[in-house]
């Protein structure tokens, strides 16, 4: 476990559109785009940072590196393999954030709509959340009924994009 | 009577709330559990613990003949409701009345009067206390609700006839988009509280949310706790609580108290309840306006606890057993200043979205003056299936900007990671230049969500923190083999590349 540490190691982690290059030369130093950073592990989840020790808490889980950092909370992406960014997820089709009843749909196949118009209603926690399109298209495609409990990333919808141009 | 064992139909912070004050005046306290809930705090803090149901709250917290048997079954005397579930349901009290249970709240008739909103309205200004101009729609189509609305005229609010706590509640500006508006109010109405009638009326200008908790006992007596103003809310959910108020002054606020108490006689109140008003204006000029009851225990009751030095808990337990109020009017009085933080697992970045998953890292601060409710412990899940609630942080202080700073440095000393939480807006409302000043109103959050939810990049220290979970973790946990804790050896293969 010790050659764990000893090893320089680099990683990236990516937080929202900016990606950050990082070597961990050693137990107590860590360098973020090429800026040394001191680190000391308290063992408890919590570790101090920077030159001023600020006390950050820090937390793994999958690719997600989730930080708690004087009252703010980033989570960073460990970018899985090379090459496709996992980016926001609409590319022409829209899912439900979270375990969520359909209670409405407003569009069928063929249906023109405009960004911003809601086209279906879920309702999770015992609230209504309004899905609204996240541009101008054609509706090409609609994977759920209403009253069907539905699980987050399925594509509920499918929208053929209309030209920005 | 004395109470020896008390049935609680509800579930995290407020019944972990109950048990501990049910423990302290020697009741025992029987918890109830949805199959999503067996392993929660509540469950495992409770002298004894029965499963009523699958996780769905139809068919568990919210299931009138299966709680029932429940405190059968345990020989329970008194059943507490808490807040939210059944607490509002006047059936639910019936059922409790005529199976000899005690129902820790107001009588069933009381919560029926005080729970319709026409009803409620006529008998406050019967007792002459102040009302805003609204009406029920006798014509419930949405013709009807619309028609009534442009008879008020707009803005107005349309909300559910029958319950409260923002479910079912819409603010119409104009005609555009009302329809739309009364049938998702509808909806959500008829969801909530099984009932879509709703109600309508005049839209106040920048209100303030200021209410008063009084405490009735069975014997005449009904005494107020004075204010809380819940001002901070976001699509009518109360985000930020505190007492005193900024916007009354001494004049004003022993007019509500009175006010307050009036409507508890006018409607034969018992137990423990909460008159909301609506205040236009401030200091001496403030006029309110009576908005509803919510014939129960309040979610912000903690700050009327720490600043009035009661324990309203203890004090309903007390009460629902025939003793009389543990209190005189001229004894309560109000010292310092406390305020409450509501820490959702919402995403304030995505629509305040309700977020569900496991609490990785929880951490609550603790210190002089830091009271902190919650029903849940590291390691714990936030199931799709209920409220959002993680946590409520309460900071006491003598004066209000000391109790502020106590309540921003706890929350920059409250880790939750895992699951998205609102401490970051929480905070940013905390340093807010309008809340500082105590001038804000019910629909100030709204109004400034942009630049409530702005953000900055994360500063290196931040990154260099992230990167460091996996690599302590490899080495901090690896020979706690089968703990709870993510698998960090899993995460090895992505670096050095």
């Amino acid at each position: 476990m010790g050659a764990l540490i000893a090893v320089a190691r680099t990683l990236k982690l990516r937080h929202g559109a900016s990606e950050h290059a990082i070597t961990i030369v050693d137990e107590q130093h860590v360098r973020v785009d090429e800026v040394d950073i001191p680190v000391r592990a308290n063992g408890d989840g919590s570790l101090r940072v920077g030159s001023a020790g600020r006390l950050a808490w820090s937390m793994a889980a999958g690719n997600t590196r989730w930080v708690f950092l004087d009252g703010r909370v980033y989570e960073f992406e460990v970018p899985a393999g090379r090459g496709r960014a996992r980016g926001a997820g609409h590319h022409g089709s829209l899912s439900a954030p979270m375990p969520a009843t359909v209670r409405r749909i407003n569009v069928k196949v063929g249906d023109r709509v405009e960004r911003g118009d809601t086209l279906l209603i879920l309702e999770a926690m015992k609230m209504e959340l309004p899905v609204k399109s996240q541009s101008a298209g054609v509706i090409e495609t609609i994977n759920c009924q209403e009253g069907e409990l539905v699980q987050p990333g399925v594509p509920l919808i499918e929208i053929e994009e209309a030209d920005e141009a | 009577m004395t109470l020896r064992r008390v049935l609680i139909a509800n579930r995290g912070e407020i019944a972990v709330r109950i048990i501990r004050a049910c423990r302290e005046s020697r009741i025992e306290a029987i918890a109830v559990y949805s199959d999503a809930d067996e392993k929660s705090l509540h469950a495992r803090l409770a002298d004894r613990a029965i499963r009523i149901g699958p996780p769905a709250p139809g068919e568990s917290y919210l299931s009138i003949p299966r709680l029932i048997e429940a405190a059968q079954s345990t020989q329970a005397d008194a059943i507490h409701p808490g807040y939210g579930f059944l607490s509002e349901r006047a059936a639910f009290a019936r059922a409790c009345e005529e199976a000899g249970i005690v129902f820790i709240g107001p009588p069933a008739a009381v919560i029926e009067k005080m729970g319709s909103k026409i009803a409620a309205r006529e008998l406050m200004q019967s007792a002459g206390v102040p009302v805003v101009p609204g009406q029920t729609p006798a014509d419930q189509t949405d013709e009807g609700v619309l028609a009534a609305a442009k008879a008020i005229g707009y803005p107005v609010l349309v909300k559910a006839s029958a319950g409260g706590g923002g479910k079912g509640m819409r603010a119409l500006a104009g005609e555009a988009g009302a329809r739309e508006a009364v049938q998702s109010a509808r909806r959500e109405s008829a969801a909530a509280f099984g009932d879509g009638t709703l109600y309508v009326e005049r839209l106040v200008q920048r209100p303030r949310h200021v209410e008063i908790q009084v405490l009735a006992d069975n014997h005449g007596h009904v005494v107020h706790l004075f204010e809380r103003e819940c001002s901070l809310q976001r699509r009518h959910q109360k985000v930020i609580e505190e007492t005193p108020s900024v916007a009354i002054d001494d004049s004003v606020r022993a007019r509500m108290g009175d006010a307050a108490v009036a409507a508890a006689r006018a409607c034969g109140y018992r137990n423990a309840g909460t008159i909301e008003f609506l205040v236009e204006g401030s200091g001496k000029h403030a006029r309110f306006y009576f908005l509803e009851m919510n014939t129960r225990l309040q979610v912000e009751h903690p700050v009327t606890e720490e600043v009035v030095g009661v324990d309203l808990v203890r004090a309903q337990l007390a009460v629902a057993a025939g003793a009389p109020l543990p209190w005189t009017q001229t004894e309560l009085g109000q010292r310092g200043h406390a305020i409450e933080c509501r820490v959702y697992a919402e995403d304030p970045a995505n629509g305040f979205l309700p977020q569900a998953g496991r609490l990785l890292l929880y951490r609550e601060p603790s210190g002089p003056g830091i009271r902190v409710d919650s029903g849940f412990v590291e390691g714990d899940t936030i199931a799709v299936s209920y409220d959002p609630l993680i946590a409520k942080l309460v900071a006491s202080a003598e004066t209000r900007t000391a109790a502020i700073e106590r309540a921003s440095a706890a929350l920059r000393a409250f880790p939750v990671l895992g699951i998205r939480t609102n401490i970051a807006f929480l905070l940013r409302l905390l340093e807010d230049p309008a809340f500082r000043r105590g001038d804000v109103h019910t629909g100030y959050i709204d109004e400034h969500l942009a630049a409530l939810n702005r953000d900055e990049p994360p500063a290196l220290e931040a990154v260099a923190a992230a990167a460091l979970a996996s690599h302590t973790q490899a080495v901090a946990i690896a020979p706690a083999a089968g703990s709870s804790r993510p698998d960090p050896w899993s995460q090895l293969g992505g670096w050095g590349r």
